[in-house]
Parts: structure tokens; sequence; C-alpha cells
């Protein structure tokens, strides 16, 4: 039939449907009288419209069933196994019990079908294999052998567990709560076997999870297992965008192609609590479209367990699972409990399983949970995190390097959450600040500063309108305040908390109790401006202010007692820091032995006895520390990681390289199960890994190790980034060590070209690129260059730090050098004395640079002919002799 | 699409429909069970490999109808190929071997029918394909072929009515 036919056929076809039955026949016949075949024809269709039954109208499903679906394998016998019967299918491929013929045990045989198919199938069942070949725990199936059969189909021989899904085995048994959390935690600890390895699972459901008849839990199937570290196909999968998954047990990340973690287990596993809990799923995703379905799981808050349990109490088909009883408070628990696992934002989930596993063992001993609901400020701050303080910026300023820095997770703002949940206004300040958020417009998800910025600046046009509420008013003020400050905004920050403190003050009197907190927060914002004076007047004011109303142990007063000691800590007043941090502390312990706020006073104090130079205290300061990080978030939580690096920190400032080597490799090893090769705070680690080699001469580890970080940081921030500038800085100290200028000065220069371009080229850090590079003139001899730039160097420290700058003086010395190599004896002593008069000024009487300073001296002096000067500094070159 | 993309392409989709397939023997509730909710999957799975909007969210699921058809269809050939003489020990004759013996042919007769139907009307034959191999519904279609839904309908019933005539021709 062709195309002009076709249409007529039809078009009769449907003219005669719109015509009543017992009349269409007389239709066609009238209107296909020139055609008798025509009329034969539509008759045909139109019988067939009648009926049903072709294949057209069977489901798919049933189809695929039937044509897909081999009733044998490929083979009955080969090697020692004989196939006995089909165990199960999915995706990937199909699982046979078999026997072994040898000794007679039974085992289940898991063949790829199809494998010739796919190239990528393939690679996936090699990682599988590979997987559990690594894993070796009573609750996962073990690996037993593997091969190919003649015809290529690879198959993997496992651990037959005979056995039946959780869900299935707490309906069939039905299952107490207790029963179930026990179940649960054990498939919880298998997942966190895996994770020691470094293995993320991925598709973790209650089919993957089987229950034997004696009731103990075995893991399966590692199909679409990630290893972290690894470089594996599996890895390659999911950067080009296949993601297995089970969408109803998929976490955010996994729908958006964000980085998979641990964290991702974590969310599944919270999927799972929740239908053993509630009998049903948190999200119905059946017949909902694409779009439909990553907004469910991205976007909807699900149903609280306890409010699906009710429904599922009277809606559930029979045989399903039944949703457990509990009492309303056992309720709150759980809810909380499942709501953490399943957090949308990987970071506010439970950190790790073992985590996860210490509050389903708190809840079944009537103890209180780790987790918190989410506050109000976490739901405003919570794009805010990544604003983190830097401290235990513990390398000292060698060869004007730049500092390493240390990133610590500001403790304080969770102490604060619980401080201000409790009080009265909550609920109020909660959905006003909610507000803030959606506004109106469904579309407002704020995803990056700029958003965030934008309804701040509504909240505090907002916030005006609150005259009636003077306390409440000052509250939202000063939580404003403080996530500008949070966000480097300082001059937003002032004014938001001095019309808080001005407020509080006018309608409440300058003696009441609110008044201290908001001179505690202004004190803070004054001490990250660097007005440290005002900052330690006006925390002692609050001192002062808070003993009048407040019992010492008050948290306001501790948290006044911390702020003071950080201000001392800046000032460099280390013993008055070291006192008040010390009373804040034992204050706070009587509190419990590891609260939020406990590690953050220590955590100060340990960085203060670090700059006093007392090792010994910060060591053990960090030791307590690092204990209580892992009481608190779990051995393997990136708190823990940076306690390590702390620890670390110290050993190398000591010259105890390879014990700061082993330190930072526990911590390296921590943030890779938890962030990924590709993280920058593995970068950051690789970074001060790779310090730590360098110092032990060991040149190409660090060099290989930096490259990696280099590769991240560029992968991460963009090639022109500041951050890839510290690495190259690095990099270029590798090169330098080895011999290879040429290099050195490449590296050195590309980072000067990305400190211009991002910061413009008046900038001090432009400076220290330069001043590296004219060390790499000096060794080469070419004090020609060497001195332009070491002057044009100088004149940029002295404009954007100052002439009394440690970089400055740094600079001046080098300067001198190279013009004493040149000859020019009367301006080298110049800058050379300029150098290190600064130097002696601020640093401590051992510091190199004063040694290679003082032998400049001595030379120059006696070149100059002034011998009583050379006998100065050649006297004080042995009395510092080392 | 690059041929890795492809290749992902394909093992989703065909590890879909053995999921697909094995939902029916083995009523687990927590698998999907029909072909709208299999292709979403397998698109969920592949989003990130697309450019986004909704005309490569359709262009994907076209895509993955024609897959489903190419790995129903090759397995239908294997499947006849077994029947007439393949590994003659294994097979038993059960009813239900017979039953997908059967269902086997109809799909090789569908589409062969198809085909046909492309010379004579392209745009019903990829209608066909994108709702029945596709699970796409008529909303979808009728965007993706740029027709009302009203037009849809009307070319459904014809077409499906004269493929079904095709196959008790054929059978």
């Amino acid at each position: 039939m062709d195309a002009v036919r076709w249409e007529r056929v039809q078009s009769l076809f449907h003219a005669a449907l719109d015509h009543p039955e017992t009349e269409r026949r007389a239709f066609l016949e009238a209107a296909c009288a020139d055609d008798p075949d025509i009329l034969l024809e539509v008759l045909e269709l139109l019988d067939e419209d009648a009926r049903v039954g072709s294949v057209l109208d069977r489901g798919l499903a049933t189809i695929a069933h039937e044509v897909l679906e081999l009733p044998e394998p490929a083979m009955r016998m080969f090697g020692p196994y004989r196939i006995l019967r089909l165990l199960g299918e999915g995706g990937m491929g199909v699982v046979y019990l078999a026997e072994r013929e040898d000794l007679g045990t039974r085992v289940a045989v898991k063949m790829l079908r199809d494998a010739a198919l796919s190239p990528a199938r393939r690679e996936r069942f090699a990682v599988e294999q590979r997987t559990l070949a690594q894993l070796n725990h009573p609750s996962i199936a073990r690996l037993y052998d593997a091969g190919t059969l003649p015809d290529g189909t690879p198959y993997i021989v496992m651990e037959y567990v005979e056995g039946e899904p959780l869900n299935a085995y707490c309906a069939r048994h039905s299952a107490t709560l207790p029963e179930r959390l026990r179940l649960f935690m054990a498939a919880c600890e298998a997942v966190q076997h895996a994770h020691r390895h470094a293995i993320i699972h991925r598709d973790i459901k209650p089919s993957n999870i089987l229950v034997t008849e004696g009731g103990s839990v075995k893991l399966l199937d590692f199909g679409v297992a990630k290893h972290l570290e690894r470089q594996d196909a599996s890895a390659d999968m999911t950067r080009t965008g296949l993601r297995p998954m089970t969408p109803a047990y998929a976490a955010p990340e996994q729908i958006t192609g964000d980085p998979i973690g641990t964290y991702t287990d974590v969310y599944a596993l919270g999927v799972v609590l929740y239908e053993l809990l509630t009998g049903r799923l948190p999200y119905d995703l059946s017949d909902r479209t694409p779009g439909q379905a990553e907004r469910e799981i991205l976007e909807r808050e699900p149903e609280r367990p306890s409010v699906a349990a009710r429904r599922s109490g009277s809606d559930r088909a029979s045989g399903s699972l039944a949703p457990v009883s509990a009492d309303p408070r056992a309720w709150a628990d759980l809810d909380v409990l499942c709501m953490t696992a399943m957090h949308k934002d990987p970071q506010r989930r439970y950190r790790t399983v073992d985590a996860l596993i210490r509050d389903v063992e708190r809840f079944l001993t009537n103890r209180p949970l780790e987790a918190r609901p989410d506050s109000w400020r976490y739901r405003m701050g919570k794009f805010l995190r990544r604003h983190q303080r830097p401290v235990a910026a513990a390398a000292v300023v060698l060869c004007a390097m730049i500092g390493l820095v240390v990133f610590y997770t500001v403790r304080l703002a969770a102490a604060r959450d619980a401080a201000v949940a409790e009080a009265a206004r909550a609920r109020r300040i909660q959905q006003f600040t909610l507000s803030l958020f959606e506004g109106g417009d469904p579309t407002v998800g704020p995803s990056d500063t700029t958003r965030v910025l934008t309804l701040l600046e509504r909240g505090v046009q907002e916030a005006h309108v609150l005259e009636n509420e003077p306390a409440m008013k000052a509250e939202v003020l000063e939580t404003l305040g403080e996530i500008f400050q949070k966000l480097g905004d300082f001059a937003r920050a002032e004014s938001l908390l001095v019309a808080a403190l001005d407020l509080r003050r006018e309608r409440l009197g300058a003696d009441h109790p609110d008044v201290v907190p908001s001179l505690i927060a202004l004190g803070a914002l004054r001490q990250e401006q660097a007005r440290y004076e005002e900052a330690e007047r006006l925390v002692r004011e609050a001192l002062v202010l808070g003993r009048r109303h407040y019992l010492s142990e008050h948290p306001i007063m501790i948290e006044a007692m911390v702020t003071l000691g950080s201000v001392l800590q800046a000032r460099g007043d280390f013993d008055g820091a070291t006192a008040v941090l010390q009373d804040a502390i034992r204050l706070e312990s009587a509190r419990g032995p590891a609260t939020p706020e406990l590690a953050s006073a220590l955590n100060i104090l340990a960085i203060t006895r670090h700059y006093a130079g007392d090792y010994e205290a910060a060591d053990s300061l960090n030791l307590r520390l690092l204990a209580m990080s892992r009481e608190l978030y779990g051995e393997r939580h990136p708190n823990v990681a940076d306690d390590l690096i702390n620890l670390g920190a110290s050993q190398f400032e000591r010259g105890r390289y390879s014990e700061a080597e082993e330190l930072f490799r526990q911590a390296l090893d921590i943030i890779l199960g938890f962030h990924g090769p590709d993280h920058h705070k593995t970068a950051s680690i690789l970074t001060i890994l790779g310090r730590a080699l360098v110092a032990q001469a060991r040149y190409d580890e660090a060099d290989d190790l930096l490259r990696r970080a280099l590769a991240v940081r560029e992968r991460v921030f963009g090639q022109d980034h500041p951050h890839v500038a510290s690495t190259l800085n690095e990099l270029a100290q590798v090169a330098g060590a080895r011999g290879d200028t040429e290099l050195e000065e490449a590296y050195y220069r590309r980072m000067s070209d990305i400190y211009e371009a991002a910061h413009g080229t008046r900038h001090y850090l432009v400076g220290i690129a330069k001043s590296n590079l004219a060390t790499v003139f000096m060794k080469r001899d070419q004090y020609e260059q060497a001195e332009a730039l070491l002057r044009e160097v100088v004149g940029l420290f002295i404009e954007t730090l100052s002439a009394d700058h440690m970089n400055t003086a740094i600079a001046r010395v080098k300067l001198g050098r190279v013009l004493a190599r040149r000859g020019q004896w009367a301006e080298a002593e110049v800058e050379s004395r300029a150098g290190y008069e600064i130097i002696k000024a601020q640093a401590d009487p051992s510091s190199n640079w004063l040694r290679f300073v003082r032998g400049d001296l001595v030379e120059a002096y006696e070149a100059l002919g002034r011998p009583e000067e050379a006998a100065r500094f050649r006297a004080e070159l042995v009395a510092t002799a080392p | 699409m690059d041929k890795p993309t492809l290749d992902h392409l394909f093992s989703a989709t065909y590890e879909e429909l053995r999921r697909l397939a094995a939902s029916v023997s083995h009523r687990d509730p927590n698998r999907t069970l029909n072909p709208t909710a299999l292709v979403n999957e397998a698109y969920l799975k592949l989003a990130d490999s697309l450019p986004s909007g909704s005309t490569s969210r359709l262009h994907f699921k076209r895509i993955a109808a024609r897959a489903m058809r190419q790995v129903l269809v090759e397995a239908a050939r294997r499947r006849n190929a077994l029947k007439r003489g393949g590994d003659v020990a294994f097979v038993t004759l059960d009813d239900e071997l017979d039953v997908a013996a059967n269902t086997a042919q109809d799909l090789l007769d569908l589409d062969r029918a198809l085909d046909d139907l492309a010379k004579m009307h392209p745009r019903q034959a990829l209608m066909v394909e994108c709702r029945f191999f596709g699970g796409l519904d008529i909303a979808e279609t009728a965007e993706l072929l740029e027709v009302s839904e009203s037009t849809i309908l009307r070319d459904w019933r014809a077409a499906r009515a004269w493929l079904a005539r095709q196959l008790r021709r054929a059978g």
C-alpha cells in the first residue's frame, strides 16, 4: 500500500468510526463504490479495532519477560560446578544456585548475560569481582572463584546465601521495632566494612540485604560499587553519566551527578530504615516522569516516618511490611534518626555509617541521640558552610612562602543552634527566616553566595518591619550580622551587629542580660577586623555584665570566655589567653566529656600553646581533641582529619617530619574516604603531605603528590585560581631542591601571573611570587635580573603590607645579598641592616633569616672596612650557633 | 551522541529491560512494572550526559525506545533460532516456552510490519515505536512529533488496527 492509499484508508476508517456501528457498513459501501478492495481493507481494520489481543495490546513487561528470559544457563556444568536452578536476576546478570561437585557445597554463580553486547558492562562485572575479592566480612557474601565460560560469558562464584530480603523477612516474622533495628545495624556494619576499604556500595536496598533463617544479615550485589581511590572503569562511567542506581533509594547527589561518597550509602540506608519503620517508601516514583521523579528526590521533603507509619497502618496491602508501633516520644527520635540519614544535603547526614549505628544504639538504650533536627540557623546558613575559619596556620614564613592554612570548621555555631532552639522566640524567628528563603518565588533556592546575599538584604529590609518586637528584631539583626561576617562582608556585619546592640540597650536597658550576647558578637567581629583592643574591651564588658546575671558555667559566659581567649591569643597575649581558656574548659567539662563547645575551646587553647612554642601542651590538647572528635563525629570524619593535621603540624614544626607525615597520611585517608580524590580538601592535604616529604628530601614522592594536588585544584577551581598558585609554589620548591631551575622559574612565573590576574599587580601575593622568582635568579648568578625584581618587590611590600613587615624584611635581606654579589657594598649594607632590624624585632633569635643576614653583614662590614661592626655580628653569629 | 554514551545508553536500556522482564516473574513490589517508569529510570541514569531541556529528554526517550525495540527483536531472533534447532538438549517442552516462542514470532512480525508502516507513514511508525517500546504518553508523543494530541489519538487507532491486521496475516 502506498502513502496516498493509506491516507484514504485512514480517512474512511475514521469516518466510519464516526457513524454508529450499525450504519458503518452502509456508509462504507456507499463511499467505496468505486473501489471494492479499499472497502475490504477498511472493514478489516474496523474488525481489528474492535478486538483486543495482538502483541500491541500486551504489556511490554510481559513481552520482555517472555522473550528475554532464557530458561537455562549457557552451560549446566563447568569446572567443578553444576548449575541447579535459577536464583534471581537483575539488570547485570543472572544468579544460579550451583553445587560444587567435588566438595558437595552449594554456591551462587553469577553470570553476565550477553557479555558481548557492551564493553561497559563487562568492565563493571570485573569491578564487582575485584570489589568482592577485597571484602571479608561475615555480613558480606564472599567471593570464591571467577572465570569465563567457553562462550565468553564471565562468571563469579560466591557464597550462597539462603535468605529473604530484609523487609520480607521482617514482614513474615512480624518483627518488633528493636528486632528490625538490630537487623538494620547488622546491614550498616557490612556497609561500614566496605567503606573502610574505600568501597561505596551505591545500590543499597532491601532486596540486596538478605536475612537468613537464623537471622544473620548478608549484604549482596556489589555490581555497581565504586572504589573511591582506584581509577577504575566505574569512575569513568560516573563521569560519562551512567549512574547506576535504583531511583527509590537514590540520593540527591546521584540524581544531580554531584560527587558520590560514603554519604551516598548513608542516604540509602536511611531509606531502608524509613521503609523498615513505616512499611513504605519515602517517595512513590512509579508512574512519575523523570522530571517529577527528580524533583521529588531533590526538593520534596518526605513525610516524616511517624506520619507515614500512621498512614501505612490504614491503607497497607496485605502481606506487606506493617509499620512499627512506638510511643510518640520514640517516634520523635526515629523521625530525627531517619531524616538525618536521609538528609538531602550530604553534609547534614550522619557523617559515617558508624555515627548512624551509634545513634541507633543510643535509641535502643534510651539515650539521647547525637543527631539534631535542622535548626532555623542551619536552614539560613546552609549555603555559607564553605566559609570556614582558618586556624592553626602552622607553617612559619620561611622563604616568604605562602602560609599553610588548615581549615577548621566553626564548631561554635552548632552550640548556638541548640541554645537558640530552646528560646521561646525560636518558632517565630524560624517562620520569619524561612519566609525569607521561600518568599513567594518557588524557584528560589539559594545556590550561590550572590543569591544568598540578595536574600540577606531582603532580610535586613524586612527586619525593620519588626518595630513592635524589638527583642526579635535584635535577634534577627544579630543573626544576619553574623552571617555577613562569615561571608567576609565586615562592613555590613558591623552595621547590623551595632544596630542589634543599640536596639537592645535602648529598649531593654544597658544592664539587661540580653545585651551580653550582642557584646560578644560585636567583639568577635572586631577581632576579625583586627581591631583587637576594641574586641577585648567589648568581650570584657560582656563578662562583667554577664556576671551580674548569669552563673559562671552558663553557656553564654563560657562563650564569652572562649571569645576572650581567642582575642587575647590574636593579640599575642598567650598567657592571658591560656588562663581564660583553661577556666572555660574546666567549666565546660562539667557539662559533659565531649561537647562541641568544649572541642572549640580546646582547639583555641591548642593553637595558643602552639604559637607560644609550648608544643608538648599543644600536642596533649590536640590528642584530647582528637579523642573527642572521634567520640563526637566518628572515626572517619573530616573534623578528626583536622585534628590529625594539627597534630602533624606541631610535629612538623619541631622537625619530626616522618611523624608529621604519618599523621598527615591518616588525615588524607579519612578525607579521601569522605570527599573522594577530586575534592579541594583532598588537594590541601596532599599539599601538606607533599611539604612533609620535601622536608625529608623525598622529592620524587613529593612531586607526585603535589602534581596530583595541582590537577585537583585546577579541576575544582580552574586554571587561574589563587589556590592553584599556592600548589605551584610548593612544586617550584621541589623543582628547586632537585636543581631544575628552569622548571622552578616556570612555576613561579605562572604563580605570579595567576596572582596578578586575580588581585592586580599591586598585591603582596604577587610580591611573594616575584620574591621567590628572584631567588631562582640568585641561584643562577643572574644578579642584575634579581636586583630589579627585588627592588620592585620591596616597594610592593612596603606599599601593601608595611615597612616593618617580615616579608619586607626578607626581600630586603635578599636584595642586600644581591647587591653584595655585585660589589655594591654600601648599598648592600643598608638593605641587609634594615632587614636585620625588622627581623630582630619580630622573630625568635634562632631564626634562619637572622643567621643568614648576620653572615651577610659580617661580610659587608669587612668589605667596607668597618671591623668593629663586623666583629659585633660575628659574635652574634657565634652566640646563636645552633 | 558519541560512542561511549551510546554504549552506556544501550547498556542502561538493556539492563532496564532485563529488570522489567524479571519483575514479571518476581512480582517484587519494589520493582516498577511499566515501560514508562522503565524509560524514566534509564533516563535518570543517563540524564547528565545529555544536554538539558525537555527536548533532549524526549530525544533521549526516542532513542531509548529504538534501543528497546532493537534489544527485544534481537532476543526474539535468538529465541527463534533456538527453537529451530539450536541447543535442543536444553529446550524443555513446557507451555510457557511455547508462549514465549509465539511472542518471539509476534515481535519479529511486528518489527517487519513497523518497517512497512514507516514506508507508508513514517510519523506513525515512529509514534508506535515511542509509545509501545518507549512508553511515552500521548502528550509526550505529541510534543515530540509536533502534532496535536488528538492527531496522535487518531493515528494510534488507525496504526494499531493496521498493525494488528498485518500480524494476523503473518501468523
